[in-house]
């Protein structure tokens, strides 16, 4: 089965960035892509264009987002029963205090820094795979929304 | 005379008048009440210092005066001559340059914040920059042709300085906003610390470091590893072929204070740059001969001057450097 994974993120060169890193880390992964919180939403509620959207393994929050704003959608993914279990990674270049602390408050799976340099990123992208995607054990059964 | 303009009344008016109808309300109670006190008592403590008060026209309008009291033996026993002086004008430069001052505070936490957000937000679209002409360069390296591959690898290595720079300027303008309060801290334990941090330089150079006991000061711990871990590491870094030889020591600089001094053996500095090493970006080498943006010294003085305390060095070229620093000692030293 493929392993699906969603990125929630705006900015189209880092949306690529993440996707060539991907590729190299892993070549059996989905990399979809929502570029606001409403669309996150939408795609995890199976809403309008995404109503055949599978439900992913590991969702990559930005939190500086248009429309909706990462914390939002983290706040709204944790209230709901079903989406709740899935792990939900803030993958930021926001190094602030207070959003780290927010976002653990808000039940945030992790925090992970976009790193500065290019090798650097790529191997954070390796270690997410290796861990969220590879070793880590997620409830078998997937249910539908 | 002085005083007819000054108060506005006539010589005739004011020869006899009572002081209190020349001052307003209220100071008149409080120099009465000096008056009800032995004379010495009143004389003790006043004379020589001027006292400040509103005084009052005869039109009611109101100044800011200094007396200033003086003793006089006469026959008559003691006397008390008072010198008035209208400080309008004094009164007003103090309002003002305190004015300045608060005006000065606001536009430097402006400067820092300005200086942390600018550099914050330039990294989002630099990392862009890098990070594809880095990627530009793995996948096509070879595939074009050699002026492309120079022309990248400028592209590759600009972008990547910037990045240093902008890292660096993000480290120094935090010293500003994202310091801790200054606490009691072993400054021992904070030297182990940076030395930790530096091992690996250490190791490589086979530098020989030897200190003396270091005191309890009042610092930011993690700052004042910092700066121990910049001052070692240049002394480290800043070497002829020899093995680096660096002695940290402090003694106590009068009252409560810590003159720290970090001497090394190695290159030594021409007096012409003694000031020049502190300010941001200013580097005295090519960066072929020894790398970095020149931040090290200018964070290691803003460290200093945060904690209230000053850095010099002194050296001659070709006998080492030794870099002293001022810091004032934990209370529990005093």
């Amino acid at each position: 089965m493929p392993i699906e994974v969603l990125l929630v993120e705006d900015s189209p060169g880092d949306v690529r960035l993440t996707r060539e890193a991907f590729k190299d880390a892993n070549k059996t992964i989905h990399l979809h892509v929502a570029v606001d919180g409403v669309e996150a939403m939408a795609f995890l509620r199976r809403e309008g264009a995404h109503s055949h959207a599978p439900r992913p393994d590991l969702i990559l929050l930005d939190l500086n987002l248009p429309k909706m704003d990462g914390r939002e959608v983290l706040t709204l993914i944790k209230q709901d029963d079903d989406l709740k279990t899935i792990p939900t990674v803030i993958l930021t270049t926001s190094e602030a205090e207070a959003d780290i602390v927010k976002s653990y408050q808000l039940q945030a799976n992790c925090y992970l820094n976009k790193p500065v340099q290019l090798d650097a990123f790529e191997a954070l992208v390796k270690s997410i795979n290796d861990f969220w995607l590879t070793k880590v054990k997620l409830p078998q059964q997937r249910q539908s929304g | 005379m002085q005083a007819e303009k000054q108060f506005g009344y006539r010589r005739d008016e004011l020869v006899g008048q009572k002081i209190k109808n020349i001052i307003p309300e209220g100071f008149a109670e409080r120099l009465t009440a000096d008056a009800l006190r032995s004379v010495e008592d009143a004389l003790s403590q006043q004379i020589g210092t001027g006292i400040e008060l509103r005084a009052r026209r005869k039109d009611a309008t109101e100044f800011p005066i200094e007396i200033m009291l003086s003793p006089l033996e006469s026959a008559e026993g003691m006397l008390v001559t008072a010198a008035i002086r209208d400080i309008s004008v004094r009164k007003q430069a103090e309002v003002h340059l305190l004015y300045k001052v608060e005006e000065l505070k606001r536009s430097n936490e402006e400067l820092g914040q300005f200086a942390y957000i600018a550099s914050h937000d330039l990294q989002e679209p630099l990392r862009m920059v890098a990070s594809y002409t880095q990627l530009l360069s793995r996948r096509y390296k070879g595939k074009l042709d050699a002026d492309a591959d120079d022309f990248i690898a400028y592209a590759v290595d600009g972008a990547s300085r910037m990045q240093r720079l902008i890292q660096d300027l993000l480290a120094y303008s935090r010293i500003g906003t994202k310091g801790k309060e200054l606490q009691e801290t072993s400054s021992e334990e904070v030297f182990e610390q940076a030395l930790l941090n530096l091992r690996g330089g250490i190791q490589d150079s086979g530098a020989i470091i030897t200190h003396d006991p270091l005191p309890a000061v009042l610092a930011d711990e993690m700052q004042l590893v910092q700066l121990f871990q910049n001052l070692v590491g240049n002394a480290i870094k800043y070497q002829k072929t020899g093995i680096p030889r660096i002695h940290v020591s402090a003694a106590k600089n009068g009252g409560n204070k810590w003159l720290f001094s970090v001497k090394d053996n190695g290159l030594g500095i021409d007096s012409q740059y003694f000031e020049k090493i502190f300010v941001m970006f200013q580097r005295l080498h090519k960066r072929e001969e020894f790398a970095g943006t020149g931040i090290g010294l200018a964070i290691c003085k803003k460290i200093v001057e945060r904690h209230g305390g000053n850095i010099s060095v002194s050296s001659q070229p070709g006998q080492g450097s030794t870099f002293e620093f001022s810091l004032a000692g934990a209370e529990s030293n005093a």
